[in-house]
């Protein structure tokens, strides 16, 4: 096809392309599809929890006075009061309530259980027995129960009295009673529930600015007295989901304008440039496109990531037109010369991402399907379409400085510089053993101090139950997990007296195992002797009390209360939190309050299918096993791309030789982090991987020198790493942890592989 | 002339129309009561689950702004009280406190809610849900309240509240559907009793402060 053809086609296509990607786009900024979404059963629980989690989707919202001390306790009380009518309106809020005062639907549940009170009155009949079945407590507590009666839950203790007259089925919900004790300070503590998954971030955003608004709207008839704050995982993601969306803006931009400006330094040719953004555009879009479709979706941080590729994917037609303006020849005879070269770059490039896309972290296999696309694309465009584009354009490159002299000097000090490096080398693989690896995945998280506080603050107000960590209970089927979980229970009982634990919440008597149902309806009937059915009449008509309807107690029934029966009811909303999603089998969880873990870990010691699950221990796990694969696949990388370079090399010196300087420059990194104590993730690894398979390109080009001219080949090089350190600069301006540790190991990495090539690839073997 | 037996027939039905509005507005007048009052009040409640009547004792007091509070004295200390949009509870023989919007609270709300229409006359508050049923008879008047019949809440009570000449005294019958009844005898108090207790330091007490 002639060059006219091929530029009429691009122009053509290009539009089309950008507009077929523009309809197929859906942008993701669920944090959790990036991070923690692997096929490992536990990360696929913590995802679970962190999407659909009851505890990650609430909200826990503080109204103050805004001015201490000028506020009572009662207008306080009465915004409280508004304002929970206000939120409850509103379309992603599932349920708000009063942080001290069980939700209505709880309460009522409650009375549903009253049938069953001779199943389910204690997790330890046996030993509950002696005081629930003590004769000389009845007048008692038959005074207690008119008494009840009075009170103005007299008609929710009346319902239940009818069926229970000794109000044993309550008895399993005291805990619940006591998680709401009301204190002075939080009148204005709130509970919300939401509907969005919790890192559905753009949905919590959207309450978030709707919570606001109800509770600005009301203040301002208020005379501006009160203030709110919020806490929970939702307003987390949501602060994420900013700084990543700024991240990514900044990054692209501050990327996009770098890789223009060194191209116009080097260049100085508005024409050139505008030809080469066009096919870094379509290069930016193939891999979008791709990754879209091959995903479903494509995640804003592997755009952020795939914007500082054009600073790779620049590297093909850049090395081109330097040796077009060096050696005054078309861009088309030097595609051609280059080719090889070009191709087996592009190829180990496309490896390292590969690799990178295997080391298991989500989020990188989409990066690495991006990058297999988009460099594919550039080096197909720089291949058929560049010289069509360039026909026109006369080219010329700026000298850079010191780039002639820093060959020239390695060429004639080779010897003595080549000791030296050796000599570092050692020392640097003796260092190795210094290497201080990331155990806390924390350090990867945004810096949220201030937000950390407030929550802090606003958690202060109500009770201790974190969403993070709990006791995880597994096992084949309902029976058996309900059944360990009143194991864990009683467990967390004894913990909870020796003060290992604060508080927690159970599932008993929500739900409880037909085995222990049965103990309890065989405790409770051989207490119901003929002497103790007598003294309760007594005690009953005592109280005056009607003996007709509350003397008489029955025998625990056959029918026992079965946990589908229960899960038809409103508890599965109440325990829709502890009821995890398993691939096989069954998964319950028990909340826990303020505890120590390892006190905890051990007192759980011996119960079958019971552990302590931690949402930190679980990310710090993955990020070990990200660590160690991405160690792996960086040692498999390295392998295959020497495989390709012996391939095309058919030497296993010139091999060695080219993939020497990216080699050396990883070893010299790895040992000055090793000195300088930094700590290690498998972020770290990843850069360095990149910076490998970049760095491997200017050791082919170096090597194959394929126009004849080091000076030339090096100074080609040299623009690209310019372009590189320019493009993966940027991502050191990001607050997200993730994108300045990879520029600065891909920074290091092809700084020093770039200056290392002349010095380790000698003369001799260059072509 | 053929207009005047459908006029008839029309003024018929429709004067005691105007006899029963105009008893109700007069009845609801008697209701009617503005600025701070306290009344020294007598329960008596007869519950389906006891064998005899409950009896309690002790005063409830109001003010221009809405606010309520019944004190029990007798058999044990207990508030219940309804200032702005929340309700107190506090029953200090069994540590038990409760503070919540008015919005949130149950049908125990309910009776000191209704107790708070009726004492201060806010009559629009509890004509919007009852059908109204006035009566007077010599010195003898009456309000029969009756829950409408599309109300959605169906455990709203009947109430009956009735006086006589003193307008300072006042009996009123709350019956609820299951048949449980309370009757409150009360009795505007004299100033001077009047200043034993105050709602500003009830309510304080209520709510814990």
């Amino acid at each position: 096809m002639c060059f006219v053809w091929r530029k009429r086609w691009f122009l053509l296509l290009l539009p089309i392309l950008l507009a077929v990607t523009l309809w197929q786009i859906r942008v993701e900024s669920d944090l959790n599809a990036f991070f923690t979404n692997t096929d490992d059963a536990d990360s696929k629980l913590l995802s679970g929890l962190l999407q659909s989690g009851e505890l990650s989707r609430r909200y826990l919202l503080v109204v103050e006075a805004a001015v201490p001390d000028r506020t009572d306790l009662s207008s306080l009380a009465s915004f409280s009061g508004k304002l929970i009518q206000q939120l409850g309106k509103l379309p992603d809020v599932e349920q708000v309530w009063p942080a001290h005062q069980p939700p209505r639907d709880w309460l009522n549940a409650v009375q549903l259980y009253a049938p069953y009170h001779a199943r389910l009155f204690s997790l330890n009949p046996a030993q509950d027995a002696e005081t629930l079945f003590a004769v000389d407590t009845l007048p008692r507590r038959a005074e207690g129960l008119k008494q009840a009666l009075l009170s103005p839950q007299g008609g929710f203790i009346k319902a239940i009295a009818k069926q229970d007259p000794l109000l044993l089925s309550l008895n399993g919900f005291k805990g619940l009673q006591s998680q709401f004790q009301q204190t002075h300070d939080d009148a204005g503590a709130l509970i919300l529930q939401s509907r969005p998954a919790a890192l559905d971030s753009a949905a919590h955003g959207r309450l978030q600015a709707a919570i606001r608004a109800s509770f600005d709207s009301l203040n301002q008839t208020s005379g501006q007295a009160f203030q709110l704050s919020m806490a929970g995982v939702p307003v987390f993601s949501t602060a994420a989901r900013n700084e990543i969306s700024r991240d990514v803006t900044l990054v692209s931009t501050i990327s996009s304008i770098s890789v223009v400006l060194v191209f116009l330094l080097l260049f100085r040719s508005f024409a050139a440039l505008h030809w080469i953004m066009l096919l870094q555009a379509a290069a930016f879009v193939v891999g979008t496109l791709a990754t879209t479709l091959i995903f479903q979706q494509v995640h804003s941080l592997t755009l952020a990531l795939g914007a500082s590729l054009i600073g790779i994917c620049v590297d093909y037609p850049l090395h081109v037109m330097v040796h077009s303006a060096k050696h005054h020849s078309s861009p088309l005879a030097n595609v051609r010369l280059l080719g090889p070269s070009l191709f087996l770059g592009g190829l180990t490039t496309v490896i390292g991402y590969a690799a990178m896309g295997f080391t298991g972290f989500p989020g990188f296999e989409q990066i690495a399907v991006f990058a297999l696309f988009s460099i594919s694309a550039s080096l197909a465009l720089t291949r058929w379409v560049l010289p069509a584009l360039l026909e026109k354009t006369t080219l010329r490159v700026v000298d850079l400085p010191g780039i002639a002299c820093w060959v020239n000097f390695c060429d004639r000090r080779r010897k003595p510089l080549l000791s030296l490096i050796a000599i570092a080398g050692l020392l640097a693989l003796l260092s190795l053993p210094q290497l201080h690896w990331m155990n806390d995945m924390q350090n990867l998280a945004m810096n949220m101090d201030a937000l950390k506080q407030q929550d802090r603050t606003v958690r202060a107000h109500f009770s201790s139950i974190e969403p993070g960590r709990f006791v995880l209970i597994q096992a084949d089927n309902f029976e058996t997990a309900l059944q360990r979980a009143e194991a864990a229970e009683r467990r967390l009982q004894t913990l909870k007296q020796s003060g290992v634990i604060s508080e927690y919440h159970g599932l008993f008597p929500w739900l409880s195992s037909q085995v222990l149902q049965a103990e309890n309806a065989r405790v409770y009937d051989a207490a119901l002797t003929q002497s103790f059915q007598l003294a309760w009449h007594s005690a009953v008509a005592q109280a005056g009390l009607s003996t007709d309807k509350l003397g008489h107690l029955q025998p625990a029934g056959a029918q026992a209360l079965l946990p589908e029966a229960v899960l038809e009811t409103p508890v599965r909303h109440i325990l829709s939190g502890q009821l995890l999603r398993e691939q096989q089998g069954v998964a319950l969880s028990i909340w826990l309050g303020d505890h120590d873990p390892d006190r905890l870990t051990a007192g759980l010691q011996g119960l079958k299918g019971t552990r302590y699950f931690s949402q930190k221990e679980q990310l710090n796990q993955l990020a070990g096993q990200y660590r160690d694969r991405a160690l792996r696949m960086l040692a498999i990388g390295i392998a295959i791309m020497g495989v390709l370079i012996w391939l095309q090399q058919r030497s296993f010196s010139k091999m060695l030789l080219t993939l020497l300087p990216s080699l050396s420059a990883v070893l010299f990194i790895f040992a000055a982090w090793a000195l300088i104590g930094e700590e290690l993730s498998f972020l770290h690894v990843i850069g360095l991987l990149l910076s490998i398979s970049l760095c491997v390109d200017y050791g082919i080009f170096f090597m194959e020198n394929r126009g004849r001219n080091s000076g030339v080949t090096y100074h080609a090089i040299a623009a690209s790493t310019l372009t590189t350190l320019a493009s993966f600069g940027a991502l050191s301006l990001g607050k997200t942890p993730t994108l300045p540790i990879l520029a600065m190991s891909v920074s290091l990495g092809v700084t020093l592989g770039f200056l290392l090539c002349p010095l380790l690839i000698p003369k001799s073997a260059r072509a | 002339m053929k207009k005047y037996p459908a006029l008839l027939l029309w003024l018929g039905m429709s004067t005691p129309v105007f006899a029963d509005d105009a008893t109700l507005t007069e009845v609801l007048a008697r209701l009617r009561q503005s600025g701070q009052a306290s009344f020294q009040y007598q329960e008596t409640r007869r519950l389906e689950l006891a064998t005899s009547p409950w009896q309690a004792r002790g005063v409830m007091l109001t003010d221009a702004a809405g606010s309520l509070v019944k004190l029990q004295l007798q058999p044990s200390r207990i508030i219940m009280a309804i200032s702005g949009d929340s309700l107190y509870y506090w029953d200090a023989a069994q540590n038990q406190r409760h503070s919540l919007p008015i919005s949130y609270a149950d049908e125990a709300a309910e009776q000191i809610l209704i107790f708070r229409s009726i004492l201060q006359g806010r009559t629009q508050e509890f004509q919007a849900r009852y059908d109204l049923a006035a009566d007077i008879q010599d010195q003898h008047w009456s309000l029969h309240m009756q829950p409408k019949p599309d109300q959605a809440d169906e455990n709203a009570p009947s109430i009956d509240i009735s006086g006589d000449a003193d307008p300072d005294k006042r009996r009123i019958f709350i019956r609820q559907p299951d048949g449980e009844t309370t009757e409150y005898r009360i009795e505007k108090t004299t100033d001077q009793q009047a200043t034993a207790y105050t709602i500003p330091q009830l309510l304080q007490e209520a709510g814990g402060e």
